[in-house]
């Protein structure tokens, strides 16, 4: 209760707030900033190291996005959805950015995302991983090898479409329809 | 006059994960600036992007990564605003040994009276001498944090430049025309066929693929190197063209190929210059990976 009010530097209640964890951190709370950092450096660290298999290079990715949010916690707000998915979205964009070695695109970085669920509640972040897991398995094998080779690979639908020798419009759909499929099962 | 592309969900989907070429991204961008629709559509893909990114396999980073996002964070310190919320001092204080409340304005008026003058004067000078000695230990503290970083990325850039000189040197040896090849046989050995050795580390999609004794071909063909996957239904994988030299040598180095594509076998035949999509029979050369 006490942390709503916006006290710094003492450790933060677990469970607290992503919204005031981020306003904690506008005011240089290195609690408020390690507590953001537990919640959710494994799904960061985690998503960078399936795109760039390289540990070294996966925890560089994980700094940069943490040391973002230190720098310029305004460049998350809450309307924008939810943080946790905001991170996993991010680190992935980045991990590809570094693969191909460009600079970061901002503008899709700073997209609004839609969820209505709470990432920062690690049960809940559990329980909708299963349930993202089980709905990936039962998608047909392309769907779900095409939608892997475009998120995670970073390899776009023309090279996918060289690669499986399926046509361009067969694998945008399949990307689609895997997205689909999985907005389907978590509805709003 | 051409009529402008028109933005499917498709366009939007390979739009979030910037997988569209250069000038259609800037397309689609333009589109939904101006489009409250695609909008509200993109920041749905950008949800289900974000659920298919939580399916990843769960690994905790090193211990380290902490610590050192911790001391990047100590060393880019920001000031904390001194217009703290009453409630907050409140909170952190208790009440007075006459019970009042921290913060009243009783509190408040039990405090000696004394002029400005000779309240502040006095610590002025200690308050001055006292942040002088911080700001100092301050900038020694950073001074020796710089030094003790540049020197590591000094030692660090070291390894890698020796690394990368010999791996340079390892590459040139293998793609130099003029480098000595001997093939070992034992003794009395028939004489030498054509002959092929892959060495391929599927989850880094690393090829290096060296060939010896292979028969000249007419200008307008070319050797061609095919992987080919593991699991059943799976087309032969391009891994790229080659002509051998004088000597009958050949060699294909790292080429492009995805990421953690297991190899039942790898093949080599015949194409017209420039390669084929698929391959064409006869296959010259092939060899099962071992296990297979």
């Amino acid at each position: 209760m006490y942390r709503e009010t916006g006290l710094v530097n003492s450790p933060p209640p677990s469970g607290q707030d992503d919204a005031v964890l981020l306003g904690l951190v506008q005011r240089g709370d290195e609690y408020a900033m390690a507590a953001l950092f537990d919640r959710y450096s494994k799904v960061v660290y985690s998503v960078a190291l399936r795109v760039l298999r390289d540990p070294s290079a996966a925890e560089d990715v994980l700094q940069e996005i943490f040391m973002q949010i230190w720098r310029n916690p305004d460049g998350f707000v809450a309307t924008r959805g939810s943080l946790g998915g905001w991170l996993a979205v991010v680190s992935r964009n980045r991990s590809i950015d570094a693969l191909r070695r460009k600079r970061p695109m901002e503008s899709v970085d700073d997209m609004a995302l839609a969820s209505n669920y709470n990432l920062a509640n690690e049960a809940e972040r559990n329980s909708l991983m299963e349930k993202a897991r089980g709905v990936i398995n039962l998608l047909p094998i392309e769907q779900r090898k095409t939608l892997e080779m475009a998120f995670f690979d970073g390899l776009t639908h023309s090279e996918i479409a060289e690669m499986t020798g399926d046509p361009l419009g067969t694998v945008k759909t399949r990307i689609r329809s895997a997205l689909t499929s999985l907005r389907k099962a978590f509805p709003a | 006059m051409s009529e402008p592309r028109r933005i499917t969900s498709e366009d939007l989907a390979l739009f979030a994960m910037q997988l569209l070429p250069a000038e259609e991204m800037a397309e689609v961008a333009a589109y939904v600036e101006q489009s409250e629709d695609a909008r509200r559509e993109l920041a749905e893909i950008q949800g289900d992007l974000a659920m298919y990114a939580h399916t990843v396999e769960m690994q905790s980073p090193s211990a380290q990564a902490r610590e050192r996002l911790m001391k990047q964070i100590g060393r880019e310190k920001k000031a904390i605003p001194i217009d703290r919320p009453v409630e907050d001092v409140a909170a952190r204080s208790t009440n007075d040994e006459f019970g009042h409340a921290p913060g009243s304005l009783y509190a408040i008026e039990e405090e000696p009276k004394r002029g400005f003058a000779g309240k502040v004067l006095p610590w002025v000078g200690w308050a001055v001498a006292a942040g002088l000695a911080v700001t100092a230990g301050d900038l020694y503290k950073e001074r020796e944090t710089l030094r003790s970083a540049v020197t590591e990325q000094s030692s660090r850039i070291d390894h890698l430049t020796a690394d990368q000189a010999a791996a340079r040197q390892v590459l040139d040896a293998m793609t130099d025309s003029s480098a000595l090849r001997v093939t070992l046989n034992v003794k009395g050995a028939p004489p030498a066929v054509p002959q092929g050795r892959a060495t391929y580390v599927a989850s880094k999609g690393t090829l290096i693929f060296t060939a010896t004794n292979l028969e000249p071909l007419q200008p307008s063909k070319t050797y061609e190197l095919w992987l080919i996957p593991a699991g059943a239904g799976q087309n032969p994988i391009p891994a790229g063209t080659f002509r051998p030299d004088a000597r009958g040598n050949a060699h294909v180095i790292m080429p492009p190929l995805p990421k953690g594509v297991e190899a039942k076998a790898f093949g080599v035949t015949v194409e017209d210059e420039g390669g084929a999509a698929t391959p064409t029979l006869p296959i010259i050369l092939v060899g099962a990976a071992a296990g297979e």
